[in-house]
């Protein structure tokens, strides 16, 4: 474990072309190993946040250090990895050609990238569908395979902007089990949903966010003791009527 | 075995000297080669018909008008027209790869995936524009070997014809990478194609010389930008331009940097391509 912070967020603040402002001086701190999620509802500025972190938009203020450097520096990108919430895949590279590349804009030595790729492909049972391209796909074999490309270059903090939505049942409870094992392995996990259980199952530490701004940060039985609710759910309901 | 990978050893910092800049390069190079991995992907509609098109203006307007007009400038028209068909064909494959090709990549959103990588701005900008240069290359390639053996068509100043190729390849990749920035829908990419690149090609003196023209349309097509890069190929063919090749090389250079740059301010800003 690092003694820096996997991320820290300081004064973050988006204003898009248009005037929305997206994050109002966000500040956040997720400790290296954490599994942290964010929650909130549709135009919170979650994806805004986690867009800023990646370096996909221009932020209008403040600070964003991973593993304290900041965000824009190659160290700093070499050790995030993201899964979008829209499938995002090459249409013009098939299954193992995706991992490849993307281990390649990471850094990674041809015969590593194979080689990752390779392990990464038996991971997540993509295997059979090495060669297939991204289009021809199941919709639950192109979400698997964005979660194995996310994971492509060993980052230390994986950030996942809702995995599961849209899923079926069966595929939300494998993608759980690859996210839980991906997290006792060490890596620090920022995770993004619309679903509570999500979050009170997977989930050590919890934000609550709305309009840009932080609402309440806190464990999920710490959140239920403050807000005196029987379930994350009940929280969320009472921390956005007070929003 | 470990999904996160984080347990196993770490990757070996990069050695010194040229093998760690070539190490630190590796995104640049994966990003160069999956352009590339698509033009060759798509060969035949990316290399085969463009090659197909341009031999075909060779044959027809080569074969059957050199009965009519004997020579232009000292060479037979088949031999004259070589040049400019030749270049006209690699710079709208350099610009149409790029400009279709970035537009896709930012439409679909798989450009994430490159701008969250560690690689610097300018290797995104690079890698993005080479496989335009590539598949430019190929189709000239291509359009000589087959040229070659009807026009007999020579190559007097390969320096100059190398130059003027590396400067015209850098100004039509560039602008490609610029417009499929910019584009919003592929209307868009493909109007700066039909209205602007194609008509200046065929009015830049591909198939006649611009000093046979009357007043003012000798004039008028000196203002043409494709002109300069015509000449400058054809020099390298023939040896022979309707202006000085310094001045034709010196202005594609000037455009050329003017492209490179503004997809340079593109790719340090964000403009367009992060909201």
């Amino acid at each position: 474990m690092s003694s820096d912070p996997a991320l820290s967020l300081r004064g973050l603040t988006k204003r898009y072309d248009g005037g929305l402002l997206a994050l109002d001086g966000f500040d956040l701190e997720i400790p290296d190993g954490e599994f942290f999620g964010l929650l909130g509802p549709n135009g919170a500025g979650k994806t805004t946040l986690i867009s800023a972190v990646c370096n996909l938009i221009r932020i209008t203020a403040g600070e964003i250090d991973i593993f304290g450097h900041p965000h824009r520096d190659p160290e700093a990108r070499r050790m995030l990895g993201l899964a979008e919430q829209d499938v995002n895949l090459d249409r013009f590279l098939d299954v193992e050609e995706t991992l490849v590349y993307h281990g390649g804009y990471y850094g990674m030595s041809r015969a590593d990238a194979v080689r990752r790729a390779g392990e990464m492909m038996d991971v997540f049972d993509l295997r059979a569908k090495a060669g297939v391209r991204a289009p021809s796909l199941s919709g639950g074999m192109r979400r698997r395979l964005l979660l194995a490309r996310a994971l492509m270059h060993e980052p230390r903090l994986v950030i996942l902007d809702e995995p599961t939505a849209g899923v079926d049942f069966e595929l939300r409870i494998e993608l759980w089990r690859y996210i839980r094992r991906l997290h006792e392995e060490g890596t620090t996990i920022l995770l993004t949903t619309h679903y509570l259980e999500e979050a009170e199952e997977l989930c050590q530490d919890v934000a609550l966010i709305r309009g840009g701004r932080l609402l309440a940060r806190d464990s999920p039985a710490g959140l239920l003791d403050s807000f005196e609710a029987d379930s994350l759910a009940d929280v969320y309901v009472k921390a956005m009527a007070t929003a | 075995m470990s999904v996160s990978g984080i347990l196993d050893d770490r990757r070996p910092p990069a050695p010194p000297g040229w093998a760690g800049f070539v190490s630190r390069r590796r995104g640049l190079t994966s990003l160069a080669g999956r352009e590339i991995l698509r033009v060759l992907k798509l060969w035949t509609q990316t290399v085969a018909a463009p090659v197909m098109a341009s031999f075909l203006f060779i044959l027809v307007f080569g074969l059957s008008l050199s009965g009519r007009i004997r020579h232009v400038d000292g060479f037979d028209y088949r031999e004259f027209i070589v040049p400019g068909l030749i270049t006209m064909a690699m710079v709208q494959a350099a610009y149409t790869n790029n400009a279709s090709s970035v537009f896709q990549a930012r439409f679909d959103r798989y450009l994430n995936d490159v701008l969250a990588s560690p690689m610097r701005n300018w290797e995104i900008n690079l890698g993005l524009s080479l496989g335009g240069v590539v598949r430019a290359l190929l189709i000239g390639a291509a359009l000589l070997l087959l040229a070659l053996p009807i026009t007999h068509v020579p190559i007097n100043q390969p320096l100059v014809l190398a130059a003027g190729v590396a400067l015209g390849l850098t100004l039509f990749a560039s602008l490609g990478v610029v417009i499929g920035i910019y584009a919003k829908t592929w209307d868009h990419a493909g109007f700066v194609q039909n209205i602007l690149i194609v008509p200046l090609s065929f009015l830049g003196g591909v198939f006649y010389s611009v000093s046979t023209l009357p007043s003012p349309w000798r004039e008028v097509s000196h203002a043409n930008p494709i002109f300069y890069l015509v000449q400058a190929v054809r020099y390298g063919f023939l040896g022979t331009s309707d202006v000085p090749v310094g001045i034709a090389l010196a202005i594609t250079g000037a455009l050329a940097a003017l492209t490179v740059s503004w997809s340079a301010w593109l790719f340090h800003s964000g403009h367009k391509l992060k909201p």
